[in-house]
């Protein structure tokens, strides 16, 4: 038991979770895992750095761990493959969730943190997202499988009847309203309202936590200068969600689920709502504790923990570190590599749109193409200078504190 | 029509029926949990327990008042009643012929009354319209003028005849009430005696709670919005507000709710109900409740028996608050309704659930009763059985950021309003509280900023002249460990403590190099004291002898503020063991406890210390007793026989020079390099290095904040400012790893550190370096707090202040002793602490420690609790700058000293004993001259009482007046002579009426005593002047009366008049003058040179410089 604890606090490291849920998401979307052909070359690479984890780990055992994981599961869904959608198989996936969830709540510092009345909510959200996203990809997978023998969507065959209003909407929208209250008078009742002292502008709590659909911005703040994280990004999301139906004018899947036409836009969109949101929103309530360390979920939030700050700028990284001499005085020539390295990212949609995503670029007309690549490119900014902090303790590629600008 | 077809759907509609039917039914259920959850609330139990309590004793009660003895008398009245009756019915027709005569009158009446007003009402009418007629000039003016004159004349013909029948009906009205009165007497007389039975039966109602009573009904859930019976209880402090950070909002304590009976009496517990009827009847007893309030008391008394008979003790949280006529009750000076509770007990207003009211366990043991749980739904809401079992569903609530004072701390609470007063009327555990903190000057290292606690002295003594008073041997073992020289010392241990050496907590290898720095650390201090030490030679004593000596110290008054002995007799076992601070009176541990103080210091210092402290250093708070040469050496010569010869046998390291340069450098690189610190310390002798730890070192522990020791003035105290500690958060304390920790005291205690503030200052005054244990910390990193070895009941007393120093401020009008008056007072009073005056005098009912070592009570310095109605203010003065002044008892042993007071604080303590005693400071009465006649007769009247047989009436000088026969001692009080320059003139009297009253036990006779029934003062000469003995007197004084014999009578039963006689006899006998202080009391100059040669006990860390690897203190064993 303590090993299975010891090796859920280490996976769930932010790092180390974050690496595992992007890759493994990689590999189910991209690499059709589930339709069990690791065939491709980026297949083949997702082995190979399992392979790797598993070297590395014989160094640094959090990535042993890692690999562990990563293979655990790869077999599983390996095994699973197209069974993964099976109601029965996504039973028993609920089954096990909540048989984990339920054993996980007899560890004391366990139930401290899932029972707080505040996190009750956010652990249902955990079980509702998972079911809701298995439930749509299980409604693309039967239609795709229709679709690729040349059938047609389970949507379509039953868009010719015709049903009455009442009782078959409104009798079960009043049965779910009545439902519902009742779960909201129970809820109410069982668990009360956690109320705190009084508020005091001279003691913050600690953690200082933002209310929890905050938490995946805070969780931002961590990696990014406040002013990207807290205005830029956050106005960007919100910009570029409401481009979606501009950007996005793929007719196909209108009104059925299908993964198979809408590969790309369902990918970027669920990896942004999963793991650059939700996931985000999870960590800042689960996993952070006093002073924003990192807790695995079975550790106990320990307020003395310290943990060391040694984050360096991408200008000390290579002057200091690489040509071991020291900062230069003017700012433009020390942070080159910085803004060399920014212009290159920022550069890349006009290079791609000649090269590999010609197609996407014809396709999408120029507006579209740049409004979408860049848009996607600051959203990956994000797990880009994650894995950035944590390899090389990266805190800001271009540090121009002459302007206060920092990237 | 033909039959339409079956509509296809979605969903079988039976089965959604089904479910709609089922989640109705859950709904209905649920809507029914909000109603249960909103209605089933933990402190209505409470109030439905308490109900039934009160229900069960009105029964109790009702059996009582239905006695058979009050039957008996309701069966009387109501044959009474019955013989009234029937002697009505046989004088019927008298009776209905006067009824039926008032009938008729009453219509007279009726007819008349109305006439007449009708008739007002037509003249007020005619009034105005014949004042119109006039002003408008009309025609009929004249005649509109008659009108009215007619009509006037009518209305008093009207008003005549209203008055005669309203006679005529009154007469009638009379005549009828005779006969119905004897029925209504005797109605009356048996409701008055069913008074109480009544009553008690309309209070059952209010508490009856059976089923389908008005009170059952009205409590039902959904009903209970209309008049419910059980509900909460509030008061609302408006001024008394919570200050929420953004906003104050009104306090409102609803501790009522649960606590039922607060200010009820009658429910206390059975301890407080000993408690009480012992003190209600030790003032019934001494006629201390007037008259009419002794039956009250009387009945409260037996109530207090009955509860202390009853089987069961009422139990919190029904009981009543003990001392109801100091807090809560209705007549004390913190009533419920002004004060609440919250302000003195703390906690969270508006909670009624046990745990989010903030109570606080005081021990573990507690804390685990409250908080375990019998029924399952405990934790949501705790059933009538959880409580029944006395199990609260505690739990501890981070977020409440004032959680009760614990018991044992109660009365922090006081602190917020009265921390501008010395003492606390009635509050003797705060009062003590505060007093300690006082005597190991916490304040000193700890920054208080209250009145209580500013403008006190250093608590150690000045350090600029060591080297003339010891050796740095003996400073060595000193510093090392005080209470080895000294068990009752209030010097702390810095060294060798928990976290250093224990090595329970600290590792061999650390423990060893712990030692070294301490060492070496404890060099440099002393080094630090001895090098910037001044080199003033004393004055050596003559011989003196030992056993003179001892006979003075014993007798002059040294013992009032000295202990001279370590070992005392223990209580419980009869065995002798070592003393402790707390076998002795508060007061007795203001100086130095005697014992060794001849291996301490040398003769010369000694001899001129107790000759003048002054002349050492001018803030010495030891005053001079004015020794002549020969006694202080005397003196001298006893103390030094006190002799503590084993502690100067123990060894003393020399000091590792390695941990010298190792911490000096740990201070040097602060500021400089690596390189620049060695450069440094490599250009400095030893004994530099030494010295310069040495300052180092005293800044680190504070030695300066509590001694006045040069290089060091003007710095800020050591230790964290205490002003509103009470105030800061649970989780600004460091626990460190101690929290729900058992540890073992040096004193063999247990102590358990719970996560409360008061827990963690408590553990931290028991051992202030507890919290360091396990962790890991640099030498300097380390806790250095002090170890003042407090017993537990001297850490709780503290504790209790700290907790008790909060934030909240509290509005001026409700802090006690802000107005002028009290103000003076307590000015006063901080100096009568500061200066010790209770060693030897009684001050405000509390003090003199020296009685334990003075056998006889004559003996004793005087009580000065009624000193400021007593004595003249510029006597007071006078004698207070320089008691040489006048000896008012020269007999005396006890010496008042000398404290060299400068004008304004003698003032300060003349003007606080005037304001105590409501005396004013300059008054006409001291002009005052009695005509001759009253002089006369007062003098019989002396003479009558044998007043001479105790006081000299013989013109004397007030420095050195002749000393009675001091083997008879029973005979002896002050000159009267005296009584002019000393005595106030009204004082004089009321003294002699009722000295016992003044000060209990007074050897002063009682010679007016009381009348027990009117409380009058009784005289002993209002039988005495018939008697043949008296009979000279009677004649003597005749003349002055007059020879009114009548008159002599009576003035000699008039206790009054006579003493007043006797006043101005002795105003009259008085002397009028006396020489002044020597001004500003100053100290005489001492025989002292000023050249400052060293000395013979120089240190020897100088002597040995460039001898010895490292220069310090020598000595130990064999050297």
């Amino acid at each position: 038991m303590t090993f299975i604890k010891d090796f859920v606090n280490v996976l769930s490291a932010g790092s180390i979770s974050f690496l595992l849920l992007t890759s493994i998401f990689a590999l189910i979307i991209f690499f059709n895992l589930l339709n069990g052909r690791i065939k491709s070359a980026g297949g083949f690479a997702f082995v190979g750095f399992g392979l790797l984890m598993f070297v590395a780990g014989i160094f640094v055992p959090p990535l042993l761990y890692l690999g562990v994981a990563y293979f655990l599961i790869l077999f599983i869904l390996a095994r699973l493959g197209g069974r993964l959608w099976d109601t029965k198989v996504g039973l028993w996936l609920f089954v096990f969730g909540a048989f984990a969830f339920g054993l996980s709540m007899l560890d004391p510092n366990f139930f401290l943190i899932a029972a707080k009345p505040d996190n009750v909510p956010i652990v249902a959200m955990i079980f509702l997202l998972g079911f809701f996203t298995w439930l749509a990809l299980r409604k693309a997978y039967l239609n795709d499988t229709q679709l690729v023998v040349g059938g047609i969507p389970w949507e379509k065959t039953e868009s010719d009847e015709k049903l009455f209003t009442w009782p078959d909407l409104v009798y079960t929208e009043m049965l779910c309203m009545i439902l519902l209250t009742i779960v909201m008078i129970v809820w109410s009742v069982v668990l009360r309202a956690p109320l705190e002292e009084a508020a005091n502008p001279t003691s913050s709590p600690n953690p200082a936590k933002a209310p929890w659909y905050f938490l995946g911005l805070q969780e931002m703040l961590v990696y990014f200068d406040p002013w990207l994280a807290g205005v830029v990004l956050p106005t960007l999301i919100i910009v570029g969600l409401m481009a979606i139906p501009y950007i996005d004018t793929n007719p196909k899947g209108n009104g059925y689920y299908s993964f198979r036409e809408r590969k790309w836009e369902i990918s970027v969109f669920l990896y942004g709502f999963l793991v650059l949101w939700s996931f985000l929103i999870i960590t800042g309530t689960f996993l952070r504790g006093p002073n924003w360390n990192f807790f695995g979920p079975y550790e106990y939030w320990d307020p003395n923990k310290l943990v060391p700050l040694v984050n360096v700028d991408l200008s000390e990284l290579m002057w200091v570190k690489v040509f071991g001499t020291s900062l230069p005085k003017l700012w433009i020539i020390r942070e080159i590599f910085g803004l060399l390295l920014i212009g290159a990212y920022l550069g890349l949609p006009p290079v791609m749109a000649i090269g590999p995503f010609r197609r996407f670029y014809r396709k999408m007309g120029a507006a579209r193409y740049y409004v979408g690549a860049y848009l996607f490119l600051i959203m990956m900014s994000l797990p880009i200078k994650m894995i950035l902090r944590w390899l090389f303790n990266l805190k800001y590629i271009l540090h121009i504190q002459e302007i206060f600008f920092n990237v | 029509m033909k039959p339409q077809e079956p509509i296809p759907h979605n969903y079988s509609i039976s089965r959604l029926n089904l479910i709609f039917a089922l989640s109705s039914l859950a709904l209905v259920a649920v809507t029914g949990l909000i109603v249960g959850y909103d209605y089933i609330r933990g402190w209505k139990w409470f109030q439905l327990e308490f109900m039934r309590m009160q229900q069960e004793r009105i029964v109790q009660e009702m059996q009582v008042a239905k006695s058979e003895e009050n039957s008996k008398q309701l069966a009387d009245l109501d044959a009474q009643e019955r013989k009234n009756t029937l002697e009505l019915a046989a004088h019927r027709d008298q009776y209905l012929t006067a009824q039926k005569a008032l009938d008729a009158m009453e219509g007279d009446h009726y007819r008349a009354d109305q006439d007449f007003r009708f008739a007002k009402a037509n003249l007020d009418a005619q009034r105005y319209i014949t004042e119109a007629s006039v002003v408008q000039h009309r025609a009929d003016a004249a005649q509109q003028q008659a009108e009215y004159e007619r009509q006037s004349a009518h209305l008093a013909d009207l008003q005549v005849r209203l008055q005669d029948v309203t006679r005529r009906r009154d007469a009638a009205k009379a005549n009828v009430d005779q006969w119905l009165k004897k029925i209504k007497d005797a109605e009356d007389k048996k409701k008055e005696i069913t008074a109480s039975v009544d009553l008690l039966n309309k209070q059952l109602t209010t508490v009856d709670m059976n089923r389908f009573s008005t009170n059952w009904i009205l409590s039902q859930p959904m009903l209970d919005f209309v008049n419910p019976v059980i509900k909460i209880d509030q008061v609302v402090l408006n001024d008394l507000s919570i200050d929420m950070n953004y906003m104050n909002v009104p306090r409102v304590d609803r501790c009522q709710t649960c606590h039922r009976a607060i200010d009820t009496p009658g429910w206390e517990s059975k301890a407080e109900a000993a408690r009480l009827s012992q003190e209600l009847q030790q003032k019934l007893d001494a006629y201390q409740i007037p008259a009419e309030k002794r039956k009250e008391t009387e009945d409260r008394i037996a109530q207090l028996k009955r509860i202390q008979e009853n089987p069961n003790d009422t139990l919190n949280p029904w009981r009543t608050h003990p001392k109801l006529d100091l807090y809560v009750g209705s007549a004390s000076v913190h009533p419920l309704l002004e004060y609440g509770c919250t302000v003195c007990h703390r906690g969270q207003d508006r909670a009624t659930e046990f745990g989010r009211a903030g109570h606080t366990p005081a021990s573990p043991k507690m804390e685990h009763r409250w908080a375990e749980r019998t029924s399952l739904t405990a934790g949501f809401f705790p059933l009538p059985g959880d409580f029944a079992k006395r199990h609260w569903g505690y739990e501890e609530n981070e977020f409440i950021e004032t959680p009760m004072y614990p018991r044992h701390y109660y009365e922090a609470g006081c602190i917020k309003c009265h921390s501008a007063q010395i003492a606390v009327d009635r509050g003797d555990d705060i009062t003590k509280a505060t007093q300690t903190v006082e005597l190991y000057g916490c304040y000193a290292c700890h920054k208080i900023n209250n009145w209580r606690f500013s403008d006190l002295r250093k608590p150690g003594p000045d350090l600029s002249g060591i080297a003339e008073k010891t050796t740095p041997q003996w400073a060595f073992r000193w510093i090392s460990e005080p209470h080895n020289f000294r068990s009752t010392t209030r010097m702390p241990s810095f060294f060798y403590q928990r976290n250093m050496i224990d090595p329970s907590v600290v590792p061999p290898q650390e423990r060893a190099h712990n030692i070294k720095l301490q060492d070496a650390e404890i060099h440099a201090i002393v080094s630090y004291l001895f090098d910037k030490s001044t080199h003033r030679v004393w004055q050596q004593p003559g011989a003196g002898d030992a056993g003179r000596g001892k006979q003075i110290v014993n007798t002059v008054g040294c013992m009032g503020c000295h202990i001279d002995t370590e070992q005392v007799k223990d209580e419980k076992s009869g065995q002798m063991r070592l003393a402790k601070r707390e076998d002795f009176p508060l007061e007795r541990n203001y100086g130095f406890n005697l014992t060794g103080v001849g291996t301490k210091t040398n003769p010369a210092w000694i001899y001129n210390w107790v000759k003048n402290p002054k002349s050492y250093y001018s803030e010495a708070p030891m005053p001079s007793l004015r020794l002549s040469d020969q006694e202080a050496a005397d003196v001298t010569a006893f103390l030094l026989t006190l002799q503590k010869p084993a502690f100067m046998t123990t060894a003393i390291r020399p000091p590792n020079r390695q941990a010298v340069h190792d911490l000096a450098k740990g201070y040097l690189i602060n500021t400089l390099s690596d390189r620049d610190a060695e450069e440094k310390l490599r250009t400095m002798s030893d004994h530099d290095q030494l010295v310069y730890l040495g300052q180092r070192t005293i800044e680190k522990y504070g030695c300066y904040s509590c001694h006045t020791i040069k290089g060091f003035e003007g710095l800020k105290p050591i230790g964290t400012e205490l002003t509103v500690e009470g105030s800061k958060a649970l989780h600004l304390f460091d626990f460190g790893f101690m929290n729900d920790e058992k540890w073992k005291n040096e004193d063999g205690v247990t102590e358990h550190v719970i996560h409360t503030v008061p827990s963690w200052v408590y553990n931290k005054l028991r051992n202030p370096r507890i919290y360091d244990d396990r962790r890991t910390k640099v030498y300097n990193d380390k806790l250095k707090m002090p170890n003042f070895h407090l017993t537990p009941e001297e850490a709780r007393r503290i504790a209790m202040v700290v907790v008790g120093l909060t934030k909240e401020k509290v509005a001026d009008s409700r802090m006690a002793g802000l107005d002028a008056h009290t103000r003076l007072i307590e000015e006063g009073r901080k100096r009568v602490s500061q200066h010790n005056c209770r060693a030897c005098h009684v001050v405000d009912g509390r003090g003199r420690a020296i009685a334990s070592t003075i056998a006889d009570a004559n003996f004793l310095p005087p009580d000065l609790s009624p000193e400021g109605a007593r004595a003249q203010s510029p006597f007071l003065f006078n004698f207070l700058k320089d008691p040489t002044v006048m000896k008012i008892r020269p007999w005396l042993g006890v010496r008042m000293p000398t404290f060299h007071f400068d004008d304004h604080e003698a003032n300060t303590l003349v003007t606080f004993f005037a304001e105590a005693g409501k005396g004013p400071q300059f008054d006409t009465t001291r002009g005052a001259n009695a005509s001759p006649a009253n002089v006369k007769i007062g003098q019989q009247v002396f003479t009558m009482l044998r007043c001479a047989q105790c006081h000299g009436t013989t013109p004397v000088n007030p420095e050195n007046p002749p000393a009675p026969n001091t083997a008879d001692s029973t005979s002896l009080a002050p000159n009267l002579t005296l009584a002019r320059l000393r005595l106030r003139h009204d004082w004089i009297s009321d003294w002699i009426r009722r000295p016992n009253e003044m000060i209990p036990g007074t050897r002063m006779p009682t010679n007016f005593p009381r009348d027990a029934a009117t409380g009058g003062f009784q005289s002993p000469l209002a039988l005495a002047i018939d008697t043949p003995q008296f009979a000279q007197y009677k004649s003597t004084l005749l003349p002055l009366f007059n020879g009114d014999e009548k008159e002599l009578k009576r003035t000699m039963s008039d206790a009054v008049a006579l003493t007043d006689y006797l006043r101005d006899y002795i105003w009259s006998i008085g002397i009028t003058q006396m020489r002044a202080a020597s001004p500003g009391g100053d100290a005489p100059a001492m025989a002292m040179p000023q050249q400052s040669l060293p000395p013979a006990t120089a240190p020897a860390a100088k002597s040995t410089r460039n001898q010895r690897g490292v220069p310090a203190v020598s000595g130990g064993a064999g050297r």
